[in-house]
């Protein structure tokens, strides 16, 4: 215990804090500056004017329904996510004969391209497509929908797909934290007369925080800033109805509208933050030290 | 000691070399620079952006560049941008300043998307000019923009199985009821009359675009300047929600595809060749992509009929050819508009290209059959309007939304003209045009 813990002197992390601040840093601290002008696509001299475009932001309706509608995609595939992730780990986990076959099964959709998943996806989820087909021959008529183009479910019907194809990945960290539990824990538990909900809720869950921690953060901030999922199935539409704030700002670009698009994502990038890190904080006390 | 010695060594070669190639890759690219600029001994190459899409485009043949660098010793390097973004990748070239000296684009949206007036060279003055013979459809602003050798717009209206007409002894219609007729008799006979893929919004608007600028010009020849000019607003005109709530009609009515809003245009060719369709209401590009697969159909292009006896909407020119004005080759870009326009190399590019002709000492060769129809029926008679595209100077995407939402059964025409109404003057505010 005679020095002090970094083996390396601090300015050797110079290097790649100047790359850092000058690709990412410094660009979005003009961003911010940008979100308070007037910058358009048509002209040369930009002005400055303030809270202007947060206040179009916040009285604009399909804007209010593009922050609506990531709201719901993040809560919803979070937790979708997360609980699918979670139990197909605590399945993986146990033994099976062929559970590495099935884990590579179940992470595979995590690796594909979204644009194959969309181009998959399209042909299940039309009016007259196989998911409708098969409630139709099963007799269930009354559960067929119109997935992509009913306005209002059309958000919801982009978050299962989203959670069918991130589950697995989360599923993977799950498992890496699974592994980490030594064994002596439910031993101890079993011999103490301890019933499985029981170790699962005081000893997996207790010890699984490091993962969850993760999981949680990949999943919210995912959630949040989601773009791809929405624009190759349904690029915002019908209409309107799904869009969200990644799209709004490309929306908002190709109006030429430059300083009104880097204002939402300013104001993403504030929410991202505010529910972010406090998380953050919260759940690093809540983590066991092993 | 030794092994610090001996990793600090490894780590400052390793930084020397990277530094050294980093040098050596900037002394490489001065060195080219200097060699351009320098004229006299190098030659000239002209950079000329494309989108891929185009990339069929006769001005960037093969043949077209190697006899130009023959004949001058100016090369063209081209820049195929993917289509999905070349409007942003042209925008960003042109905010950089670092523009190319040729770019192929569309003379509508070019006056919104690329800024027309702000950054593009006027070409009223070039020897090619006093040839043209319409310079309308290269113009804007009342100064020649654009080149193009043809002056064959696109044009729009409802694209039509003839085959299927003649086996069910239909003829064209002529009015909204007859067009209705039709349809009933296509649908009893076990195709589907129309195709709507709405899924790709700006499909939902060949009808309105066509319809609203037919009856303009019939009924209110300064309609779109004054629209355009906040003297009037578009839920102004009980005429537009009704051309509108024809359309949905169809699609209610039970004579279209089921899943409107989720097919997608690039279903529409395999329909066709399906004879799974009769009609489509989209440009002539469409048949021209259906009898390149399947020389044997027979497709031809009527009127859009929502009212008696319409006019045939012409799109705006696309594929034109604009110099930008921060070009650093424009007399080297001008000479290769003026190669592309003599006689002997447009004649050639017009008979390959089966384009009507736009300079006088050209000849137009013979159209393919539904051209010829379109040219006797409805470009000699002069009934072509311009459709609503070409008056427009903001981004129309938010309209094709709200007609998509239109579809959805969500909001009525008149909610749709007014949501865009709103929409509209906040563009056009933006835009900083006069009157709003």
């Amino acid at each position: 215990m005679h020095k002090s813990k970094s083996m390396y002197p601090y300015y050797l992390v110079l290097p790649a804090l100047l790359v850092y601040f000058i690709f990412f840093a410094f660009p979005a601290l003009i961003g911010f500056y940008y979100s308070f002008t007037d910058w358009r696509l048509d002209r040369t001299t930009i002005q400055f004017i303030g809270w202007a475009n947060f206040e179009r932001i916040f009285s604009d309706k399909i804007l209010l329904l593009a922050i609506k509608n990531t709201l719901i995609f993040a809560v919803v595939t979070v937790i979708g996510k997360n609980v699918l992730g979670l139990l197909l780990a605590l399945g993986l986990n146990m033994k099976l004969k062929t559970r590495n076959l099935l884990r590579a099964i179940y992470f595979t959709p995590s690796i594909l391209s979204i644009l194959v998943i969309s181009i998959v996806f399209t042909p299940i989820l039309r009016t007259e497509g196989m998911l409708n087909g098969l409630f139709e021959w099963l007799g269930f008529e009354s559960l067929a929908q119109a997935w992509l183009t009913n306005p209002s479910i059309v958000i919801w019907t982009i978050s299962a797909v989203a959670i069918w194809q991130g589950a697995g990945f989360q599923m993977t960290i799950y498992l890496a934290g699974l592994q980490g539990i030594s064994k002596e824990y439910y031993e101890a538990a079993k011999i103490d007369g301890a019933s499985g909900w029981r170790s699962f809720w005081n000893i997996t869950l207790p010890l699984l925080l490091p993962a969850l921690n993760i999981n949680l953060m990949l999943t919210l901030i995912g959630g949040l800033k989601v773009f791809s999922e929405v624009y190759v199935l349904t690029g915002g539409g019908p209409g309107n109805a799904s869009q969200v704030v990644g799209t709004i700002i490309l929306r908002a670009f190709g109006e030429g509208n430059w300083g009104l698009g880097t204002a939402v994502n300013t104001l993403l990038f504030v929410c991202v933050a505010i529910i972010a890190v406090p998380l953050i904080i919260f759940m690093r006390r809540k983590e066991v030290a092993e | 000691m030794r092994r610090r010695l001996k990793s600090m060594t490894l780590g400052l070669l390793a930084g020397t070399l990277a530094l050294s190639l980093a040098a050596c890759g900037t002394a490489k690219n001065t060195d080219n620079e200097g060699g351009q600029t320098s004229g006299g001994s190098s030659k000239v190459t002209l950079e000329l952006a494309i989108s891929k899409s185009s990339q069929d485009s006769p001005f960037i043949a093969d043949w077209l560049i190697e006899e130009f660098e023959q004949e001058t010793g100016i090369k063209i390097n081209l820049q195929l941008i993917p289509a999905e973004q070349s409007t942003t990748v042209l925008q960003t070239k042109l905010a950089v300043d670092e523009v190319p000296d040729l770019i192929q684009y569309n003379l509508a949206s070019a006056v919104t998307d690329l800024n027309l007036e702000r950054n593009f060279e006027i070409l009223d003055n070039e020897p090619w000019v006093s040839r043209i013979q319409n310079p309308d459809v290269l113009s804007a602003f009342g100064h020649i923009y654009g080149f193009h050798v043809s002056q064959d717009t696109g044009m729009q209206g409802v694209v039509y199985n003839k085959d299927i007409f003649e086996e069910l002894g239909l003829s064209i219609p002529k009015n909204y009821e007859e067009f209705l007729a039709v349809c009933e008799a296509i649908k009893a006979a076990g195709y589907t009359p129309v195709f709507m893929p709405y899924k790709d919004a700006w499909a939902a608007n060949i009808w309105p675009a066509a319809a609203f600028a037919d009856w303009a010009a019939k009924n209110d020849p300064t309609l779109f300047d004054d629209l355009n000019s906040n003297k009037k607003q578009w839920t102004d005109i009980p005429a537009f929600e009704e051309i509108l709530e024809q359309q949905y009609q169809i699609y209610k009515l039970g004579y279209t595809n089921a899943d409107v809003l989720a097919d997608s245009y690039d279903m529409a060719v395999g329909k066709f060749l399906s004879k799974e369709v009769a009609m489509m209401f989209m440009g002539d590009w469409l048949i021209q992509n259906i009898t390149s697969q399947d020389p044997s159909m027979n497709i031809g292009l009527f009127a859009i009929p929502y009212a008696e006896d319409p006019s045939i909407g012409a799109s705006p020119l696309g594929g034109q050819l604009f110099i930008p004005k921060k070009s650093k080759h424009i007399e080297e870009a001008k000479k290769y508009l003026e190669f592309i326009a003599s006689p002997e190399i447009a004649q050639r590019i017009v008979d390959a290209e089966s384009y009507v002709s736009n300079l006088s000492d050209v000849t137009t060769p013979e159209q393919p059959e539904y051209k010829q129809e379109i040219i006797d029926n409805y470009i000699t008679p002069e009934k072509v309007t311009l459709t609503m595209d070409a008056h427009m100077i903001v981004d129309q995407n938010e309209w094709y939304r709200n007609l998509q939402d239109q579809f959805t059964g969500m909001i009525t025409p008149k909610e749709a003209l007014a949501n865009w109404n709103e929409k509209f003057q906040e563009l056009m505010k933006d835009k900083g045009a006069e009157g709003f």
